[in-house]
């Protein structure tokens, strides 16, 4: 039952996971992340004033610009631009800033399968690196199903390619609590939610929930990470205070 | 599972093209027969209704024979920032075609032309000075071109504006008239558009006997001319009744 | 304090008092769609055409064939291109010149959704194998935008397929393909009809959806624009003939989806596909008759 990956890795293992904060000096926060071969650059300017035209002004406004690696922009970027977009709404404090503007620009430096969950993990990191109020962050992950019903994370372009169907999710991620057990069932259900789930391909309903439980295996490994890497550069900071 | 088709493949449509063919002799003559067997001066049959969107403030949808067209108004709304203060109203009109609405897809071109043309009738009839600083739109959308589109585009829009209960001077009506030979024929369809050796439209007010916008292109002699008018005047009155009945019917039906 | 007034100042506490008696401003309860008809052959001039209306979303879809010579690599398939256009009278935010945001991004789940439901196989567009091939152009127009617009999009394209019939069509000598009209059809015979009648294309498993709006632990079914402006998060499941998912879109929005809540929209789904699909065997056997 165990398929062999073509790089060896088992089916809920993740490619190499690597970020970097505050890349981009000129911008108010941008990180880069990248999944194994997949690396996208994120940055964030923001909150500017004013709000786009038809726009909420009770609100702060997120506006999300995604340049391909190559080409010019069509309708698979608009997309990306609209999913990214409401992502972000959902997990940003929208009511903190009203009458604001914030833009996230997203650059495909290379694209190795799964990249849109790459990219927002990507502008999740630099909205921290911005200090723009967060609920909480959001963590993305994809899963495919093969021909024979087995369900693999993180899947690289060939992967993706020969796979039946797939599945980005973004889940909230994990909660690190300092109370006890008893914590852990309100916990539970909220963790429960999805923020974003986009599918490609056929599959039966089934299939369907089991990728979504695939897919929470990945929350806690990609909360921990993002939470090491965004929390070291704020003890080195000499300016913080306290 | 979707390939990127970046650059789609030159295509031709397998049906005749109708530029080959010629225009047949009959056609100047005196017996020359209409494809769809009107009379010279007959028009064709219009069908005529209000309220066909829902989101727009005031909307209207036409049949004459092939022609469908639709058309919404919006406003009064706020003008563009940009705009300087004014203090009459402003008209913002627009028209498009479908892309299924000519036998050649994607071969209508004269969207922007027929804007201007829509707005210039249009601009007479309307009372600008009830709403000031703001802007009234008027788009249409024409479904399928059968011949004489701006003439159907200009009669729905301005029962549309009349649906939207925008103040206006009196309905706008209007007829257009094509020359082939000795022969006037009136509310030609587009296979005598083509044939056409010129073309008279006449956009008026009805009621008022006022004509908001003539256009005339092709030779014409003086007494053609007058007798063309004179028959375009005449159907844009008959027309004028036929929207004013339609406009009736909206307004008694939801009543009842 | 009017009616009218406070539901223009407060929205959404006009729609939770609502919701609290477990009905919509409409009159509908929760779980319903607005009422759908479904016209076929709207457009005479397109090879296939339907106009599908939810409640007032109208949308107009025509399939016009054009010839094409096919890709190398697939010598035996024809292509289908999908476009959706909002033009400005179907809303008041959209301005000519401005296109709306969400149409490329309706666009591309349409293509995706019929590319990958398999409901077409691209084999039956094929005329000549290696020399011309039919390229199907969908175009979809939104005459009226009122909340669901994917849905009846996505409608209207698939009765704009079952609609369609390709037309009888003949290689003639210069290579291109020339379409057979009907009165030489009896008369001479001289070039073989690539094609012998015509006919319409095999669908194999037609997919239909349903957007449904979660607001705190309700989820209304085929909301209206109101609605969807004022609780931003939905979610579009579309399933096809066989119950099998196609598509489970959720893009974000500020409410999270609970796994039983995925449930009950799916059941929703499943209930509404069954409706859709009487609804268009209506329309194509009424228009049989005719």
């Amino acid at each position: 039952m165990e398929a062999k990956r073509e790089d060896g890795r088992s089916a809920t293992q993740m490619r190499p996971l690597s970020c970097t904060r505050s890349i981009l000096n000129r911008a108010h926060g941008s990180a880069s992340f990248s999944q194994g071969e997949t690396k996208i650059l994120a940055a964030v300017y923001g909150p500017k004033a004013g709000t786009k035209k038809n726009e909420n002004p009770e609100k702060a406004c997120i506006e999300v610009i995604w340049k391909p690696k190559s080409g010019q922009i069509g309708k698979v970027e608009k997309e990306y631009e609209m999913i990214l977009k409401r992502t972000l709404q959902n997990i940003c404090i929208l009511n903190v800033h009203p009458n604001t503007t914030t833009s996230i620009i997203i650059q495909v430096v290379n694209d190795d399968g799964s990249l849109l969950p790459c990219a927002i993990n990507a502008a999740c990191s630099a909205l921290v690196d911005a200090g723009i109020p967060l609920k909480y962050l959001a963590v993305a992950i994809s899963c495919c199903l093969s021909e024979d019903e087995y369900c693999v994370l993180d899947p690289n372009k060939l992967e993706e390619r020969n796979m039946k169907a797939l599945v980005y999710l973004v889940f909230r991620n994990s909660i690190l609590s300092v109370l006890d057990e008893e914590s852990v069932e309100v916990g539970e259900s909220i963790e429960n939610g999805i923020i974003t789930s986009v599918t490609h391909g056929v599959m039966s309903v089934n299939n369907y929930f089991q990728c979504l439980e695939q897919g929470r295996a990945a929350i806690k490994p990609l909360s921990d990470f993002l939470r090491k890497k965004l929390r070291s550069k704020v003890q080195n900071d000499v300016s913080v205070a306290g | 599972m979707a390939g990127k088709i970046s650059n789609t493949p030159a295509t031709y449509t397998p049906s005749p093209t109708s530029q080959n063919k010629k225009r047949p002799s009959t056609v100047t003559g005196s017996d020359w027969v209409r494809p769809d067997g009107r009379g010279l001066h007959q028009c064709r049959p219009a069908f005529l209704r209000t309220g066909a969107v829902n989101s727009a403030s005031g909307s209207a949808y036409a049949e004459f024979g092939n022609t469908k067209v639709i058309v919404s108004v919006f406003g009064p709304r706020e003008s563009k920032k940009a705009m300087m203060y004014s203090d009459i109203g402003r008209l913002n009109c627009n028209v498009s075609y479908t892309s299924f609405a000519t036998p050649i897809r994607g071969q209508a071109s004269e969207g922007k032309d027929l804007s201007s043309m829509l707005h210039k009738a249009l601009e007479g009839a309307i009372i600008l000075e009830s709403f000031p600083k703001t802007t009234v739109d008027v788009f249409a959308l024409v479904l399928e071109s059968g011949g004489s589109d701006l003439p159907v585009v200009i009669s729905c829009a301005s029962l549309a504006l009349s649906d939207a209960g925008i103040r206006l001077y009196d309905i706008v009506a209007s007829v257009s008239m094509s020359c082939l030979g000795k022969n006037l024929v009136i509310d030609p369809v587009s296979e005598e558009e083509s044939y056409q050796d010129g073309s008279l439209m006449i956009t008026c007010m009805p009621s008022r006997n006022e004509v908001t916008q003539m256009t005339v292109t092709g030779e014409w002699s003086t007494p053609k001319i007058h007798e063309a008018m004179q028959l375009c005047l005449d159907a844009c009155w008959k027309l004028g009744k036929i929207m004013r009945s339609c406009l009736k019917e909206a307004v008694s039906a939801p009543e009842e | 304090m009017e009616v009218d007034a406070f539901r223009r100042l407060f929205p959404l506490r006009f729609h939770e008092r609502h919701l609290l008696e477990s009905i919509r401003p409409d009159g509908r309860p929760l779980g319903r769609a607005r009422d759908t008809t479904i016209a076929l052959g709207a457009v005479a001039s397109a090879n296939g055409s339907a106009l599908a209306k939810i409640g007032c979303t109208t949308m107009l879809a025509a399939v016009k064939l054009e010839v094409m010579t096919p890709k190398a690599e697939s010598p035996d398939e024809g292509c289908i291109v999908i476009d959706f256009h909002m033009p400005p009278i179907c809303s008041p935010l959209v301005r000519p010149g401005r296109p709306a945001e969400a149409a490329p991004v309706i666009t591309k789940q349409l293509t995706d959704i019929i590319l990958s439901s398999g409901m077409i196989d691209l084999k039956e567009l094929s005329l000549v194998s290696g020399k011309a091939a039919w390229m199907a152009y969908l175009d979809i127009y939104c005459l009226d935008a009122d909340g669901a617009l994917f849905d009846a999009a996505l409608l209207s394209a698939v009765a704009a397929f079952s609609h369609l019939q390709i037309p009888v069509v003949s290689l003639n000598d210069n290579g291109r393909i020339v379409l057979l009209s009907e009165e030489n059809s009896g008369a001479m015979w001289e070039k073989e009809p690539v094609n012998k009648e015509k006919r319409k294309l095999k669908l194999d498993t037609l997919p239909f959806s349903l957007t449904c709006v979660l607001h705190k632990n309700y989820i209304l079914a085929d909301p209206s624009a109101e609605e969807e402006s004022i609780m931003e998060t939905y979610l579009t499941v579309v399933l096809d003939s066989s119950m099998q998912l196609v598509s489970l879109n959720k893009p974000g929005g500020p409410g999270l989806a609970q796994t039983s809540a995925i449930q009950d929209c799916v059941a929703l789904t499943i209930q509404r596909v069954k409706e859709l699909q009487k609804i268009l065997n209506e329309a194509i056997s009424d228009m049989e008759v005719d």
